[in-house]
């Protein structure tokens, strides 16, 4: 059996998951706390990807990050190559993928702190940058490190965004969902079989992980 | 009060949008599973067909590998047109189809969205070009278009010698897609995405190392139209479905 | 005068309009029924919430000013602040939170000894009493060498006995504070205990009478007491 599409998978997943973690909290800071109007259309943009068919979402990345689109045209000038057909590419792809699942679990542990903890900590001196990183982090761990499992495992399964955006280079970014595919579309079944086998106890280990940090939160 | 007849309007309404699909149509349908290249002559040619005869043809297009993967599990087709010969022949000798006919020959090209792209001397000289980044084809090892486009690339000695260029497609129609996008400078197409609207944008070179792509149907055994069936199967072989085959550049 | 609060806040059921002041060395409890304004009232001070109108200074340095357009952030009025739970950060051990801001780390160590928690240092929030955490959350605002002090109802959700050792500890405190210190409580015996003033506040207004209205005057006194001395003239309701 071939390891290297189980290789990129994983690569992705933790690249992505890094990526997304440091994103996705200022955007959760924000949702959990800030109040302005239009609040509610933000926090809808942002739960987009959930309610999206994967194909749309990559059709609308392949013509975004492509060379006529917004992103890829701005990628070009700076880099000279291209977004689209790199493991650069995939990962933003499912990093914007895998978005709702990040911000949701922060943003619920960031609203499971009590005011009053903030409010100590501006008294004390504390700018509210600083309250964010040495007093709502810090007490927000379990919630952290259970959206950085759901985005891992949501990255594990990404199949729909990555046809579409990824190319299906080998090494790069022939994921190990599109490689049971395309083992499956060339009749090599056994192989589709054993690569299939795999995913199942990595993905329950992890969930069996989410399930214990949920409760010790 | 009008709680409970608003419920009861609701039970009616889902209950006749159930009924309603199998009742009205008495009209004969038939379900093809078809390669995604024969996209628009298949439409053609069912459309004639139906002001023929009154039945109806509905089409799935999709890759012939994952159409094939759909049949071999018990999908309620009624015919399969694919991309190649091999599956059909493999599913006949499984005892799921019958005898297969060839319907088509198709031929591979190398289609980009730019026209500059086709004043090189040739194809060859064409991919080699650095503005060319990325071309896509489809998955040598599902895409029967893909296998055409590998072997010709093979005997030319460019497989191997242009390797970082190639981005692999599921299937062809996603590799014209790439291609049209200018997500790649170009991409190995069917003869006959080139003739579409959106071909016609572009422009192509003819690839002769590229063996003839000859597609083959069959009748699936489990269909329970099967006069329905046998009668389309010979019209796909007529003079009228020719003349709209040939204008789709199949042969 | 050092702190002098002149505000005006529209609630959802009434009006806060407050205009008064508390001299330094002053610990000047307000008091009155739940819901009446207090604790806004003592968030304002601390910068947590706006005033729609009015000004709060302490020693000629302005905090807020909603006429000249000052707002200073909590961060930099220098205050202690103890609340009623929250206080203090769970992820962090009773020393480590004493000292978050302190301005000299020894004085934590004598801050822990006169609370009488210094065995405790290592522990976390969770892993010791109400009491010991609020003893906690009083040497973490004093650590940090504040300018004005607030206690929002501080022992309010403490037994009655833990509640009367914090009491007599924030009296001791008193002597040797040179920051007034303001005090929110419903409950009356803590309030003449402690106070050196009183400001009963009724639905966000100063009532000089409530204190009448709630406690039965001795019947020689004519007008009702605003200041509870250390021998107050009202009968002890203990």
């Amino acid at each position: 059996m071939d390891w290297q599409p189980f290789y990129v998978t994983l690569k992705l997943a933790v690249a992505t998951t890094g990526l997304l973690i440091v994103l996705a909290a200022p955007l959760a800071y924000f949702l959990a706390y800030a109040r302005f109007p239009g609040k509610s259309l933000i926090e809808a943009l942002v739960n987009l990807p959930l309610a999206l068919p994967p194909t749309v979402i990559g059709f609308y990345l392949v013509v975004f990050m492509g060379p006529k689109g917004a992103a890829g045209r701005v990628w070009e000038a700076v880099t000279g190559g291209s977004l689209l057909f790199t493991f650069l590419g995939i990962v933003v792809a499912s990093t914007l993928y895998s978005l709702p699942f990040a911000v949701q679990p922060l943003k619920a542990a960031f609203q499971k702190i009590d005011r009053r903890l903030m409010e100590s900590a501006y008294i004390l001196g504390l700018s509210r940058k600083a309250t964010f990183l040495r007093v709502i982090i810090p007490n927000s761990v379990s919630g952290i490190a259970a959206a950085a499992i759901l985005v891992f495992l949501h990255c594990m399964g990404a199949f729909g965004v990555l046809l579409m955006v990824g190319g299906s280079l080998p090494g790069e970014t022939k994921v190990a969902s599109i490689a049971i595919y395309e083992a499956v579309e060339a009749m090599k079944y056994r192989e589709a079989g054993l690569m299939s086998l795999c995913f199942i106890p990595i993905s329950y280990a992890f969930l069996l992980l989410v399930n214990r940090l949920n409760r010790g939160a | 009060m009008a709680r409970r007849s608003g419920c009861g309007w609701v039970l009616l309404l889902v209950s006749v949008l159930w009924l309603i699909p199998g009742s009205v149509s008495a009209q004969e349908r038939l379900n093809a599973a078809v390669a995604a290249n024969f996209i628009q002559a298949f439409t053609e040619i069912s459309q004639a067909f139906e002001r023929k005869t009154g039945v109806k043809v509905e089409a799935t297009f999709a890759s012939t590998g994952s159409l094939y993967g759909q049949i071999a599990n018990g999908a309620p087709y009624d015919l399969f047109l694919s991309a190649d010969e091999d599956r059909p022949g493999h599913l006949n000798r499984e005892g799921a189809g019958e005898r297969p006919f060839v319907y088509a020959r198709g031929r591979c090209v190398l289609w980009s969205a730019r026209k500059d792209f086709c004043r090189a001397r040739d194809w060859r000289t064409a991919l080699r070009g650095d503005e060319v980044k990325r071309v896509a084809i489809a998955n040598p090892e599902t895409a029967p278009y893909g296998t055409a486009a590998r072997t010709a690339l093979v005997q030319t000695g460019l497989w191997e010698a242009l390797k970082q260029k190639w981005v692999f497609a599921q299937n062809i129609a996603q590799a014209f897609q790439y291609a049209s996008t200018s997500a790649t400078e170009a991409g190995f197409c069917a003869y006959s995405s080139v003739m579409s609207d959106e071909g016609k944008k572009g422009c192509f070179y003819r690839i002769e190392e590229a063996p003839a792509i000859v597609q083959s149907a069959c009748i699936l055994k489990r269909t329970p139209h099967r006069a329905s069936a046998e009668a389309f199967a010979a019209f796909l072989a007529s003079p009228e479905a020719d003349a709209i085959k040939a204008r789709y550049g199949y042969r | 005068m050092s702190l002098q609060i002149r505000v005006r806040k529209k609630l959802r059921y009434f009006e806060i309009d407050l205009d008064f002041s508390c001299p330094d060395d002053h610990l000047l409890v307000m008091i009155g029924p739940s819901g009446g304004g207090k604790t806004t009232l003592i968030r304002m001070v601390a910068g947590l919430e706006t005033p729609d109108a009015g000004r709060i200074a302490y020693r000629g340095e302005t905090w807020f000013d909603s006429e000249r357009g000052v707002d200073l952030p909590p961060q930099k009025r220098r205050l202690g602040y103890v609340f009623q739970e929250y206080t203090l950060f769970p992820h962090l051990s009773l020393y480590d939170n004493a000292a978050f801001a302190a301005a000299d780390r020894a004085e934590v160590d004598d801050l822990f000894a006169r609370f009488g928690i210094d065995h405790l240092r290592g522990r976390k929030p969770h892993q010791v009493s109400g009491g010991e955490r609020q003893r906690c959350a009083l040497c973490q605002a004093l650590a940090r060498r504040p300018r004005l002090l607030l206690l929002d109802e501080p022992f309010s959700a403490l037994d009655v006995v833990t509640r009367r050792c914090l009491r007599e500890a924030v009296k001791g405190l008193r002597e040797g504070l040179s920051c007034p210190i303001l005090y929110v409580t419903h409950d009356i015996n803590e309030a003449l205990f402690l106070a050196d003033e009183m400001v009963p506040i009724v639905e966000g207004r100063i009532d000089r009478g409530w204190m009448q209205r709630t406690i039965a005057p001795i019947p020689d006194s004519e007008e009702a007491p605003l200041r509870a001395t250390r021998q107050p003239r009202l009968a002890l309701v203990y």
